[in-house]
């Protein structure tokens, strides 16, 4: 009784009309970006970080979650209709969703993705409302110690599903961690690594490193390739998917969506892993699984299901512990803190409104979304004729501009090229920057309470291991790091692995 | 990767030069959590944390030139195989120049050729649009900026903008 009487003061947040223009605009933002190829949502969110100050935070945070799960939407329709995904957790959807096309059955991919998307999205969302509080209500109790080794188990799941060699992701979440202490010690005020240099006492922005890292980085190893683009020609009818369509999608779409929701809320897991892990259950569960690869319904059903139920699910670990699951909730964390507020397990009670606002108006996006990329497909697909060569330096000048309204501050501007340089080698060298994003922002939270951990146990480092969670999480962390070195376990690892990127 | 491309001694095998780049970094991590002071366990100082992270990073950095030496890894020329590796240079380069040019020009004079410039040169937009392009993209940000935003972008010593 007490959640549909929050939903409904939630409705009432989100049905404000500034709440549902905000709200359109970040689901329309999201699906443009998941549109595009070579912008995701990271740099679209990073860009438009700056724009929730003008607001009230609702609708600023309104807005970024938006772009989020509406890029989960967008990303698919470039995979079905060029071979190219739109966003990192669109590229398995190109397997089978462009061989439907190819087919003439474009129509039913897209409609089957935008469905089974919605269904998904709903399901996360009734999850979410129902999960929160109770584990907000948990986490309460939750000390140092415990937030300590979360997050250290969230970096070493990241690391663990980033493709390439763990060493390389290790290494770079150890630099991001060094780079997220640059500045005033939070304890003793000292500076540190500053070298001399005013603008770094505040530390290094959040913005510039992920728009340098993501954005620039992105942009130039696109313009080392011309790309070619196989956009299917033929008039796209028939949207809805037919009843045997949508019997062989039941299937896949339900165990999507519960599977997407479990890898979502898992930290160091997203979207990405979701849609990887629905499609090998779908061909693994399948009576033909040969059809997969040649355009079988159910590998577009599954996967575009279970992205966006993690897309939702990744919304709990934040909203309760205050610990982001993956980059794009560093992001949306670093929304929070613009606007002064701490998510945490303190989060829902204390401002009731901001939460069930947020989560009525995932319910609204979705159907938002359900309209634009139905109806208004031929609109996306006339996007998807903009040429790169004109995107591309449009990308840069958004970055920049972005990076620069973030702090009024050219050093920033300085800050994202350097990062764009080094993220473009980074990535030439087989070093994925995501580790490196995560713990940059958890870099402060993890010293923070490792520190208090010791003041308060008085150097006893037993203390993590003596309180369960701790434990657990710390256990799982340490499997996760040895895994790797038995073969079986690291052929798996190479199966699941990743590129979070874009 | 062939064996031209996959090396294990020599210089130009490029897990190595990240191995080495890592262990450089993760030394200077750790003489800076010394320079910072450590503090003891039971109260740690600001430089603990770092300290402890340059030994993982050094740990994690030793072991990709490990794998580089006994694995092999690829050459730096085989990296840059068959991609136009001269565009991000030119890309590169152009962002440079701006970032040089950002606060003695201001964001008009330094966006406008920057962005005629990528226009140009990474996949050649014909003249007759790059133009319009790079002049309106710039102005039309650096307007909403101002007049419905209220940001001001650097103006530069001549005060355009």
């Amino acid at each position: 009784m007490d959640t549909l009487l929050n939903v409904a003061h939630g409705l009432g947040v989100a049905l404000q009309p500034v709440n549902l223009i905000y709200c359109f605009i970040g689901v329309f933002i999201g699906t443009l970006v998941g549109v595009l190829p070579g912008i995701g949502p990271i740099s679209a969110m990073s860009l438009l970080l700056p724009v929730t100050l003008s607001g009230t935070p609702e609708s600023g945070i309104i807005m970024m979650a938006g772009i989020y799960y509406g890029s989960m939407y967008g990303g698919s329709t470039t995979s079905i209709l060029v071979n190219i995904p739109g966003e990192a957790a669109s590229v398995v959807t190109c397997i089978d969703g462009h061989q439907m096309a190819k087919q003439g059955r474009a129509g039913p991919a897209l409609g089957i993705s935008a469905f089974g998307s919605f269904i998904a999205g709903t399901f996360a969302l009734i999850a979410l409302m129902l999960v929160a509080p109770s584990l907000a209500s948990v986490a309460v109790a939750f000390g140092p110690a415990e937030y300590f080794s979360l997050m250290v188990l969230g970096l070493v799941v990241l690391t663990f599903l980033t493709q390439g060699s763990m060493a390389k992701a290790l290494l770079m979440a150890c630099i991001g961690v060094v780079l997220g202490l640059v500045g005033l010690d939070s304890i003793t005020a000292q500076p540190r690594l500053t070298f001399g240099r005013l603008e770094l006492i505040d530390g290094i922005g959040l913005v510039p490193v992920v728009m340098g890292l993501f954005g620039v980085a992105e942009v130039l190893l696109n313009t080392e390739q011309a790309i070619k683009r196989d956009i299917i020609k033929t008039k796209i009818s028939q949207l809805l998917p037919s009843k045997e369509d949508w019997k062989a999608s039941a299937g896949p779409v339900s165990r999507g969506t519960v599977l997407g929701f479990f890898l979502g809320i898992l930290p160091g897991g997203g979207a990405v892993v979701a849609s990887f892990a629905s499609y090998a259950l779908e061909k693994r569960l399948s009576k033909h699984p040969a059809r997969f690869g040649h355009g079988a319904i159910e590998g577009v059903a599954g996967p575009e299901s279970a992205n966006n139920s993690a897309a939702g699910g990744a919304f709990i670990p934040l909203m309760t512990l205050g610990i982001p699951p993956n980059v794009v909730m560093a992001l949306l964390l670093g929304a929070f803190v613009i606007h002064g507020l701490q998510p945490g397990p303190l989060l829902i009670s204390q401002n009731p409104t901001l939460f069930w606002g947020i989560v009525a108006s995932m319910y609204i996006g979705n159907l938002m979304l359900l309209v634009l990329n139905l109806p208004m497909i031929g609109m996306w697909v006339q996007l998807l004729r903009l040429p790169y060569n004109v995107l591309f330096p449009l990308i840069i000048l958004f970055t920049i501009i972005g990076v620069y309204c973030s702090s009024n501050n050219v050093f920033d501007v300085y800050v994202m090229i350097a990062f764009g340089v080094i993220g473009y080698f980074m990535r030439k060298l087989g070093y994925e920057p995501a580790p490196l994003v995560l713990a940059f922002v958890l870099g402060p939270m993890l010293e923070n309470n490792l520190r208090k951990s010791l003041i308060l146990s008085q150097g006893d480092l037993t203390t993590f291991v003596e309180r369960p969670i701790s434990a657990v999480c710390l256990a799982l962390a340490v499997v996760l790091l040895v895994g790797p070195l038995l073969p079986s376990l690291r052929r798996k690892r190479e199966l699941v692995a990743l590129d979070e990127g874009a | 990767m062939n064996d031209q491309t996959n090396v294990k001694f020599r210089l130009n095998n490029s897990e190595l030069w990240g191995g080495l780049i890592g262990l450089a970094l993760g030394g200077f991590v750790i003489w800076s959590g010394l320079k910072l002071k450590l503090g003891t366990i039971n109260d740690p100082g600001s430089g603990y944390v770092l300290f402890y992270t340059g030994i993982l990073m050094c740990a994690f950095a030793v072991s990709i030139i490990v794998a580089a030496i006994t694995e092999g890894g690829a050459t730096f020329a085989s990296r840059w195989q068959n991609v136009r590796w001269g565009k991000p240079v030119v890309v590169i380069v152009c962002l440079t120049a701006f970032a040089f040019a950002l606060e003695p020009l201001g964001f008009l004079l330094s966006a406008i050729p920057l962005m005629l410039l990528l226009l140009r040169l990474i996949d050649p937009v014909r003249w007759s649009l790059a133009i319009p392009i790079a002049i309106l993209a710039p102005l039309g940000m650096w307007w909403v900026l101002k007049h419905l935003l209220a940001i001001q972008l650097p103006n530069g010593m001549f005060e355009i903008g």
